[in-house]
């Protein structure tokens, strides 16, 4: 289907995007690869929605570029529009038509012929589990019902690269954790995944990156990896059966702790490595420790770092 | 722009339209409502003596405008903004659609839906016909012109609706816009119309004015006191009395504002085939609105002319018509203008909207959602 030698993916170079005296976009650069799947990450009305309008052919950037596939969505919308599948916050449907019609309506939209169509629909409704709802009118849909049918709407034409606004929003912990599957099976098929979300638990385990954004601008990229998790700075809670002594031992040894609600103490360590030696020296010194667990994961640690300044 | 994207577009606002709204009990009602004044135009106007068929068929006619002007602009003045609403519209932009594939979708799909109204009008047209008094050439014309014009309120109403953010204000938009045609024109060539009078010298051939003065001894009563050898039979003028002559009075120049008119889909509607005027044996003029507004708007346009009156109405050859506008039917029609003006705005309004839908969109209107 492509070319060799055609570049893939999503490029944006130094993005911004105002309404009116309203900067949505700042100036927002990230590079999302195929056969990764990249987190976009950031707080309310930091540009997470404009962007993705604006990655969807929808919205013009007043400055910088972007590339999908390595194609100009301004200038090139068609050969952008065959190649992405957009879900969008909030996704709507034609409240009269049952769910396998919305799908079909959309495949015909991108010019399938219709028993192609037929085909992928019924396989698509199996993979986003509507299929026993398939014949339902879209109205009677629940919000997590919707979402998943907003997924199988981005999937219909087989795109490259699928850009997802909070795809977990309103999803039940079973539906979150096949959405998972799902983004992790299309990255390995060699597709480039965008994602933007809030629930950074989830994505943790499921992206490869994360590109963190805050009042339009990118903070930072940050690799989502064993290397990450390993060394950066974490917090961990501990919760002892001698919170005095505790409090005491961990002044004296300096190290940066603050008690937090339910008796426990949360402790700052820069890594695994360093959060296990405190463990054992704590155990040695006999202060009766009942549990030891990280209070963030990961990514939230470098969220939380990351747009600290928000007020 | 594609015939494949057009229909994907139109077959989804239809199955939309037919399942959703309550687009039966409008079409039952419809239907009754045309039934009921069809009957009793026929009952009103049921003459063994006459063909009743031209008056039932400008009744038929002036009520299925009339009412498609107040259903029609409700099948486009939402469609775009309300989808934008529903976030649904977005949805087909990301697609392989364009933003023609979608106006001109959803344009045909709210024609078809107006052509459904026309369709279910039809038995009363046919039963006009039967009755006689009208072709069948006319009521084809007219129902062509009808088509045209209700396609040209679509338009408006999509335009509208791209060009506004709720959907609330387009409706009252294009509904303004209607008014302005149907009402606007109107009062603004009775407000004009006064503008365009003015005193003015006219030829006249017929009695002059004077006559009865130089011819007192018609009227004057036989003096006192003498017995009338017969009876005075009174002076009538005869058509040998009759001369050219000037006379002072006022003018109207309706032909320099009779443009107005035409902008008007009832009038468009009514001069494309207007019914015969009566013939002079039938002495009956019946109701006839359509025609009389196409009549009215003819003579608007030939307005004052520099040709001689002609009020020389004397005597046995003469005989009044039973219709005074039955002249109209001969003069220049006007509705090719009001056609062609309707035609051009509403391919300006199909092209405004299309160019609202483009998308990625550079400049966004205060106030409206993308997705």
């Amino acid at each position: 289907m492509l070319t060799q030698g055609e570049p893939r993916g999503i490029e944006v170079a130094g993005v911004r995007r105002a309404f009116g005296n309203v900067l949505a976009v700042d100036d927002i650069s990230l590079t999302a690869r195929p056969g990764e799947v990249t987190a976009l990450i950031g707080p309310n009305g930091s540009g997470k929605t404009t962007l993705l309008l604006m990655l969807a052919s929808l919205l013009v950037p007043d400055r910088g570029t972007i590339r999908i596939d390595g194609h100009d969505p301004v200038t090139q919308p068609t050969l952008v529009r065959a190649r992405i599948g957009w879900m969008p916050d909030g996704f709507g449907t034609w409240d009269a038509l049952t769910v396998r019609e919305v799908l079909e309506t959309i495949a015909a939209a991108y010019r399938i012929p219709p028993d192609q169509a037929r085909a992928r629909v019924s396989e698509l409704l199996q993979t986003v589990h509507l299929a026993d709802l398939a014949d339902r009118r879209a109205r009677v849909l629940s919000r997590g019902q919707k979402q998943r049918l907003g997924l199988a709407r981005a999937l219909i034409n087989d795109p490259g690269v699928l850009l997802l606004d909070e795809p977990a929003s309103g999803l039940d912990p079973r539906s979150r954790i096949e959405l998972r599957d799902v983004l992790r099976s299309l990255a390995a098929e060699g597709k480039t995944v965008l994602v933007s979300s809030h629930i950074l638990t989830e994505l943790q385990e499921v992206a490869d990156r994360a590109v963190i954004v805050a009042r339009g601008r990118t903070i930072e990229t940050q690799q989502l990896d064993g290397d990450l998790v390993g060394a950066a700075l974490a917090s961990w809670r501990i919760d002892s059966l001698d919170p005095e002594r505790l409090q005491g031992w961990l002044t004296e040894r300096s190290v940066p702790a603050r008690r937090v609600g339910g008796g426990l103490t949360e402790v700052e360590a820069a890594g695994e490595e360093n959060a296990a030696r405190l463990l054992a020296d704590l155990v040695r010194d006999g202060i009766r420790v009942t549990a030891f667990t990280p209070s963030q994961g990961a990514l939230e640690s470098a969220y939380l770092a990351a747009t600290e300044d928000r007020q | 722009m594609s015939w494949h994207g057009i229909q994907t577009v139109a077959r989804l606002e239809l199955r939309q339209r037919i399942r959703a709204s309550r687009w039966a009990i409008v079409l039952g009602i419809w239907f009754a409502v045309i039934a009921l004044v069809t009957v009793l135009s026929y009952w009103a106007m049921h003459d063994p003596q006459v063909d009743s068929g031209a008056s039932m068929y400008d009744i038929v006619i002036f009520f299925v405008l009339g009412l498609g002007m107040l259903v029609v602009p409700s099948l486009t003045a939402t469609s775009i903004n309300g989808d934008r609403e529903h976030g649904v519209l977005a949805t087909l932009q990301t697609t392989l659609l364009t933003s023609a594939d979608i106006v001109l979708g959803k344009l045909v799909a709210a024609w078809a839906i107006a052509g459904a109204f026309l369709a279910t009008a039809l038995p009363f047209l046919v039963w006009a016909w039967l009755e006689g008094g009208i072709s069948l050439g006319r009521i084809l014309l007219s129902l062509l012109v009808l088509l045209l014009v209700l396609a040209v309120v679509c338009a408006i109403g999509l335009m509208f609706s791209t060009l506004t953010a709720r959907p609330v204000s387009s409706a009252v938009l294009t509904y303004l816009a209607m008014g302005v045609l149907v009402f606007g024109t109107v009062i603004g060539f009775g407000l004009t119309a006064f503008l365009v009078t003015q005193e003015e010298t006219v030829s006249v051939y017929g009695i002059p004015d004077d006559w009865w003065e130089k011819n007192p001894s018609s009227i004057a009563p036989p003096p006192p006191g003498t017995e009338p050898m017969e009876p005075v039979a009174p002076l009538e003028p005869t058509r040998a009395d009759c001369t050219t002559f000037d006379r002072r009075t006022t003018v109207a120049h309706t032909e320099r504002i009779w443009w107005m008119l035409p902008l008007n889909p009832f009038v468009v509607v009514a001069d494309a085939a207007p019914s015969k005027p009566p013939t002079q044996e039938e002495m009956y003029a019946g109701f006839t609105p359509m025609r009389w507004i196409s009549a009215g708007a003819r003579e608007a346009r030939r307005g004052a002319t520099d040709e001689i009156r002609q009020e020389c109405n004397i005597g046995t050859n003469f005989q009044e018509s039973p219709d005074p506008l039955a002249d109209a039917a001969q003069r220049e029609p006007v509705w090719p203008y009001g056609l062609g003006f309707l035609l051009v705005s509403g391919v300006g309004a199909t092209l405004i909207a299309n160019r609202r839908l483009h998308t990625p969109i550079r400049r966004l209107p205060n106030g409206t959602r993308i997705a």
